[in-house]
């Protein structure tokens, strides 16, 4: 570390060179060496632009590792499985809404209420359909999911949905499990708590939130919420606004 | 490293150190006040304060852990001034600060492998505390070590080691948390 001359040293050597040899400068160091000559900085700069370089391939490769693709049409059966849930059955299912949500999103939790009042504006006019797609850095995100499954087991998926949305802000973003807290809001419900204790972690209960979500990320689906309108993935942000215009714009192109 | 420039990294350091320790002292005393209160640092799922402040690891000693901070960074920060008014410290200051070091960098991993592998979540100001700890300790072992023709072969290279250092949490936190990283692009 001491071999590396101070600037200002190298500077006056630069000026000055016979004081190069001046005995006053202390042991001969050889020719001053400038900044691209300092193995240390070189190598430390050369280990961060490497660090860098690897998280750019890991994050090229990981998108393009996936090989997701967009839903071929309204009918992909990717979209809209056979037990996927329906909120609303519009007659004939001109428009379909697909929104692949995590109930411990916060932007899920702020589209809520604008699904909530276009699906009062428009019940019978449009199919609206929930998917799962708990997203791996919220705690809470898979057990609500398997939460809202198992109230659904008993038919009561709606009332689940609405509940863990209601309330998210009071479970949202806590690092410890809310199992029981769920539990608590299935009794509320008026479920059959012991089925639904044997539901909540059953191996199907798992397997069937987590088919919602290979789907989801077959179909390019990265963030939640992410709607897909008759088949085509809605880009703006989930407004009330941009949600209805959107609809409407549907409903238009159909009849 | 000329005990000079030494000075001046733990006079930075040491600032530095105090300036998170004490943010999260005064953001743990608004929480206590206010279990609701969100702290500053708490942006999203994985970047948040509050999920470290309220765990257990956070008063480790029964007391919270920045008061830790608050008197170790202290120290560091004076010593480092000290050095730059051009005080000449005894040998026994040296080793007394590497003793504080020592335990101050073995504390920030453990509070590392809590974090990241307990709690699951990063807080910002603390990954702070951990880089100039981490810092701090390698510099004043080398000085206090210098001398030696291993120490010094070692120390020709030392931001590149520190680096070296740094990056490997760096990657153990990117592994750990990659799904939630993508999710933000």
């Amino acid at each position: 570390m001491t071999k590396k001359a101070k600037p200002r040293t190298t500077r006056q050597t630069f000026t000055a060179p016979p004081r190069r040899t001046s005995p006053a400068r202390g042991p001969a160091r050889g020719p001053a060496r400038r900044w691209w000559q300092n193995g240390n900085l070189m190598l430390t700069v050369t280990l961060v632009v490497a660090a860098v370089i690897a998280l750019g391939t890991f994050l090229v490769v990981d998108g393009t590792g996936s090989e997701a693709e967009p839903p071929a049409g309204a009918t992909d059966p990717r979209l809209v499985r056979a037990d996927s849930h329906r909120l609303d059955v519009a007659a004939g299912e001109l428009v379909t809404l697909v929104e692949f949500l995590d109930f411990e999103c916060e932007s899920c939790g702020a589209a809520y209420p604008s699904v909530e009042r276009l699906r009062k504006e428009y019940a019978g006019k449009i199919t609206y359909v929930v998917r799962y797609f708990p997203l791996p850095g919220h705690t809470n995100a898979q057990n609500a999911a398997q939460a809202a499954e198992a109230a659904a087991r008993q038919d009561r998926f709606e009332a689940m949905y609405t509940k863990l949305f209601d309330t998210q802000k009071e479970w949202g973003e806590a690092r410890t499990s809310h199992a029981d807290t769920f539990a608590g809001y299935a009794e509320q419900l008026g479920l059959d708590m012991t089925r639904y204790r044997a539901d909540v972690t059953a191996p199907d209960t798992v397997a069937r939130v987590n088919r919602d979500k290979a789907d989801g990320t077959d179909l390019g689906v990265q963030g939640t919420p992410t709607f897909f309108l008759n088949g085509r993935q809605l880009q703006a942000s989930p407004t009330y606004a941009n949600l209805k215009k959107a609809v409407d714009d549907a409903l238009a192109a159909g009849s | 490293m000329p005990v000079r420039r030494l000075g001046w990294l733990l006079t930075v350091a040491g600032t530095l150190g105090l300036v998170a320790a004490f943010v999260l002292t005064v953001e743990k005393i608004r929480l206590l006040q206010d279990p609701a209160y969100r702290p500053t640092c708490s942006i999203n799922p994985i970047l948040s304060c509050g999920s470290i402040m309220t765990s257990d690891q956070a008063d480790v000693f029964g007391f919270p852990n920045p008061l830790l901070g608050l008197v170790g960074f202290t120290v560091v920060a004076t010593t480092g001034v000290a050095v730059l008014a051009g005080a000449l410290l005894p040998r026994w200051w040296w080793l007394g600060l590497q003793a504080g070091a020592v335990l101050g960098v073995v504390f920030v991993h453990w509070l590392f492998v809590q974090s990241v592998y307990r709690i699951g979540a990063l807080c910002p100001y603390c990954m702070g505390v951990w880089v100039v700890t981490i810092a701090v300790f390698w510099y004043v072992t080398l000085h206090n070590l210098g001398g030696r023709p291993i120490v010094d072969a070692v120390a020709r290279f030392h931001s590149t080691i520190l680096t070296a250092w740094l990056l490997v949490l760096v990657a153990l936190i990117g592994v750990e948390f990659w799904d939630f990283w993508r999710t933000l692009l």
